[in-house]
C-alpha cells in the first residue's frame, strides 16, 4: 500500500510548476526520503539518472538526498518528476 | 555478422547502462564493439553498414541519439541511410522514439525500439567502477538485458520487446520502494517498438564461459561529474 508521504508528493508534483508549487512538492520529497531512510538504505549513494542531453536545464545524475532542492530549482525537472510519479 | 554495439562511457548514467551491455552482452557479440572514446560518428559510420542490428547507450533527445562527450552519432535528416537499412535498432536513451525513431524506420531500418521521454533510473554511484554489481540499477537494467538477448537469440523484435515489458512489470510489482517502481512503470510505459514487429537477425552464440560466471575487470575510467 503506498504510503501517506507518497501520495502528498504526487498530489505536490500534480500542480503547474510555480515556484510555490516547487517548494511544496520539496518539501513532500524530503519527508518521503526521510521515511524511505528510516526504513533502510538502499545503497551507499542512490542517485537519480537520465539518458537526456544537455539541452534540458537539469542534470543527468541528482542524488536522492538533491532531488528536493533541484525540484525547486529547475521547472523542467519538476514536470519530469511528475510524469514519473503521475498515477497509473 | 559484425554487431554495432555502442557504449559510451563519460558519465553516470551512461556508465550504469553500459556496464550492464559489457557484462551480458558484450560477450555474446564480435568484438568490434563500440566503447567509451569509440563511440564517435566516424567508428560508427564505418561499422554500421556492415552489421545487421544496432544496439546504442547514449544520451539523446527527440531527434538524436548521441555517444561518448555527447557528440551525435544519428540525427534526423543527418547520417546515410546504409547505416540503418535493413538493421534492427534498439536505442538506451531519452526521447529517440519521438521523431528519431520514426525516421529511423523511414529510411529502411526493419525496426526501432527506444523511449519517447527519458529513459530514468536510480543507480549506486559508488559502484560506478563495477556498475553491473548495482543491485538497485538492475531492476530497471536487467530487463533491457532480457529483451537484448532474445534479439540476440534471433527471435522478433515483438518478443525481445514484450520480454522487456514483462521484465518492468514483474519488477514494479515486487518492489516496495515507490519512486524505484514509479521509474520502472515511466520506462514501460514510455518504452516504443516501431517497424517490423517480426524483425530479426541471425542468431547469435549464448553468453559463453567463463562470462557467464565472470564479471569484467572494473573500470577506471574516469567520469564527468
Amino acid at each position: 500500500m503506498a504510503n501517506a508521504e507518497w501520495e502528498r508528493l504526487k498530489e505536490a508534483l500534480r500542480q503547474a510548476p510555480t515556484p510555490e508549487a516547487r517548494k511544496q512538492a520539496a518539501e513532500a520529497m524530503r519527508r518521503y526520503l526521510e521515511r524511505q531512510k528510516a526504513k533502510g538504505a538502499k545503497g551507499s549513494k542512490p542517485t537519480l539518472v537520465n539518458l537526456s542531453t544537455k539541452a534540458k536545464d537539469y542534470p543527468n545524475a541528482v542524488p536522492l538526498d538533491k532531488i528536493p532542492e533541484e525540484l525547486e530549482k529547475s521547472p523542467e525537472f519538476f514536470e519530469l518528476m511528475g510524469r514519473i510519479v503521475k498515477e497509473k | 555478422m559484425p554487431t554495432v554495439l555502442a557504449m559510451s562511457d563519460f558519465d553516470l548514467p551512461t556508465r550504469s547502462a553500459s556496464g550492464f551491455l559489457l557484462r551480458y552482452i558484450a560477450p555474446r557479440v564480435e568484438p568490434v564493439q563500440l566503447f567509451s572514446m569509440l563511440v564517435r560518428r566516424t567508428p560508427f559510420r564505418l561499422s554500421a553498414p556492415q552489421s545487421d542490428i544496432i544496439i546504442g547507450v547514449g544520451h539523446g533527445d527527440v531527434d538524436a541519439f548521441t555517444g561518448q562527450n555527447e557528440a551525435v552519432i544519428l540525427e534526423v535528416g543527418r547520417y546515410d541511410p546504409r547505416e540503418v537499412s535493413g538493421k534492427v535498432i534498439k536505442l538506451i536513451s531519452c526521447q529517440a522514439g519521438v521523431e528519431l525513431g520514426p525516421d529511423l524506420i523511414r529510411n529502411g531500418a526493419l525496426s526501432f525500439a527506444g523511449y519517447k521521454d527519458d529513459y530514468v533510473w536510480i543507480c549506486d554511484a559508488d559502484l560506478a567502477s563495477t556498475p553491473w554489481a548495482d543491485k538497485i540499477a538492475a531492476t530497471n537494467l536487467m530487463p533491457v538485458v532480457e529483451g537484448l538477448n532474445v534479439l540476440l537469440d534471433g527471435r522478433p523484435a515483438e518478443e525481445a520487446f514484450e520480454i522487456e515489458l514483462g521484465g518492468y512489470t514483474r519488477n514494479a510489482e515486487a518492489e516496495e520502494d515507490e519512486l524505484v517502481k514509479a521509474c520502472l512503470e515511466f520506462n514501460r510505459d514510455n518504452a516504443v517498438l516501431l517497424g517490423n514487429p517480426e524483425a530479426r537477425i541471425s542468431p547469435r552464440p549464448g553468453l559463453a564461459l567463463p562470462f557467464r560466471i565472470l564479471p569484467p575487470p572494473p573500470i577506471f575510467l574516469p567520469l564527468k561529474t
